[in-house]
C-alpha cells in the first residue's frame, strides 16, 4: 500500500484545463468549479483531479518567482515605513 | 435534545468578547450551500450543523505594519491568540449548552483548500465583507484574523454588514483620480502581481485574481517555498551546490517558519499594509 501517486502523464495531459477550470486564478465572470465538477467535465475521478489540482497549483511558477515575491515584500516595506514614519529616506532605491 | 436558553446566543458573544475576541458573530449554517463549493460546508464537516460562531481579532498593530521588515509582519500574525478564543467557544457549547461544536482547523483539507473558508464565515455572520484585495475587512476594526466554530446549537444568526468597508474613502478619491487603488497599485496582476479590480457605483469589484502568485508572496517560505528549494536540490548534481541550497538562507528561514507554523503561515501583507479601511494610518509618537 503506498499514497495515491498519480500518473505524470496524466497530469502533463490535464494540468492547464485544471488550473483554467479551478479557483486558482480567479476571474469576476468565471467562479471556479469543485474537484468534482472539473472531474465530472473532463471525464477524471475526483481524486484525480484533487492531485492534479494541487501538483499544478505548486508547479505554476518556477522557485524564480519566490526569489522575486522576496524582494517585492522588502521593498513594498519600505515604502509604506517612509510614508508611515515620514522617514524618506527609508524609501528603496 | 432541550432547547437554548432565551438567552444563549447573547451570552456566547459575551463569552467571546471576554476570551479575547473583538467581535463574534453567528452565520446560519445552511447560508453557505450557495456561496461555498461542495466539501467546505458546515454540513460536510458535522453533520447536523445550524450555526458557524465566528470570532475575529488578534490584528497586527500599528507598529507592525510600520516596521521596515516584511519578516517582522509575518511573525505577528498571531493568529494562535484567536484560534485559542475559538477553541473555548466549542469547549463551551459543548460543556455549557450541550450540543456538538466542530473548531474548524486552521489547516488544510486538500492541497491549499482549506475545510471551511473563514473569511466566508466572517463574512456571513456579519462581522465584515470582503475587500478589493480579498481579505474580509470589519467596518470598526478592519483587518483581523478569524477563528470558526461549527455547532449543531441553533443560535441565533446575525445579517450581513449593510455597508462595507471598502472601498474607503481615500480609495474612491484616488480612483477618481489614478484610476486606481493602494491595493491595486502595490500588487497589480498587470506588472507581475495578483490583483485586478475596479470601483463601479462606489463599490469594489474584483476582476482577477491569482491565487498561485498570491501563494509565493503569502507563503515565500512555508511549505511552497520548502517543496521548490527541495525539487530544486533533488535536481542539483552537484554535492556542493546541494549544501548550498539546503543550508542556505531561504532553506533555513523556511524551516523556521514551518516548525513555527501558526505564526508564520501568513507572510505578505502589501495589499492591507497600504489599504487605509485595514487599518489606517493612525499616526503614533
Amino acid at each position: 500500500m503506498s499514497v495515491f501517486k498519480l500518473d505524470p502523464d496524466v497530469y502533463k495531459r490535464y494540468k492547464d484545463q485544471v488550473l483554467e477550470l479551478c479557483n486558482s486564478f480567479q476571474r469576476i465572470d468565471r467562479p471556479g468549479l469543485s474537484d468534482k465538477q472539473i472531474a465530472e467535465r473532463l471525464g477524471l475521478d475526483e481524486r484525480t483531479v484533487t492531485e492534479i489540482r494541487c501538483v499544478a497549483e505548486r508547479d505554476c511558477y518556477s522557485l524564480d518567482e519566490w526569489e522575486k515575491a522576496i524582494e517585492f515584500k522588502r521593498k513594498a516595506t519600505l515604502e509604506w515605513s517612509a510614508l508611515a514614519l515620514k522617514r524618506p529616506d527609508l524609501k528603496p532605491e | 435534545m432541550s432547547p437554548l436558553p432565551p438567552n444563549a446566543t447573547a451570552t456566547l458573544k459575551s463569552v467571546a468578547l471576554k476570551s479575547g475576541a473583538l467581535v463574534c458573530g453567528v452565520a446560519d449554517a445552511a447560508v453557505f450551500a450557495a456561496r461555498a463549493p461542495e466539501k467546505q460546508r458546515p454540513d460536510d464537516l458535522l453533520p447536523g450543523a445550524r450555526s458557524v460562531v465566528v470570532v475575529g481579532g488578534a490584528q497586527p498593530r500599528e507598529g507592525d505594519w510600520a516596521a521596515t521588515s516584511p519578516w517582522v509582519l509575518q511573525t505577528m500574525g498571531t493568529t494562535e491568540r484567536i484560534q485559542g478564543v475559538g477553541r473555548r467557544l466549542a469547549q463551551y457549547i459543548e460543556s455549557e449548552l450541550g450540543y456538538y461544536a466542530l473548531y474548524v482547523p486552521p489547516g488544510t483539507a486538500s492541497g491549499d483548500t482549506p475545510f471551511l473558508s473563514l473569511m466566508l464565515a466572517a463574512e456571513l455572520a456579519g462581522l465584515g465583507s470582503k475587500s478589493l484585495a480579498g481579505p474580509v475587512l470589519n467596518r470598526e476594526h478592519g483587518f483581523m484574523y478569524w477563528s470558526a466554530v461549527i455547532t449543531t446549537a441553533p443560535f441565533e444568526s446575525d445579517r450581513l454588514e449593510a455597508e462595507p468597508a471598502c472601498p474607503a474613502p481615500p480609495c474612491r478619491e484616488m480612483w477618481e483620480r489614478e484610476g486606481t487603488t493602494p491595493c491595486l497599485k502595490t500588487c497589480p496582476s498587470s506588472e507581475g502581481g495578483c490583483l485586478s479590480g475596479k470601483l463601479e457605483n462606489g463599490r469594489a469589484v474584483r476582476t482577477f485574481y491569482d491565487a498561485a502568485r498570491c501563494n509565493t508572496r503569502v507563503h515565500t517560505h512555508w511549505v511552497g517555498g520548502f517543496q521548490k528549494v527541495l525539487e530544486e536540490t533533488l535536481n542539483e548534481p552537484d554535492r556542493d551546490r546541494r549544501k548550498m541550497l539546503l543550508y542556505g538562507d531561504f532553506f533555513t528561514r523556511s524551516l523556521w517558519a514551518i516548525t513555527y507554523s501558526s505564526t508564520n503561515i501568513a507572510q505578505c501583507f502589501e495589499c492591507m499594509r497600504v489599504c487605509p479601511a485595514a487599518h489606517g494610518l493612525k499616526e503614533m509618537k
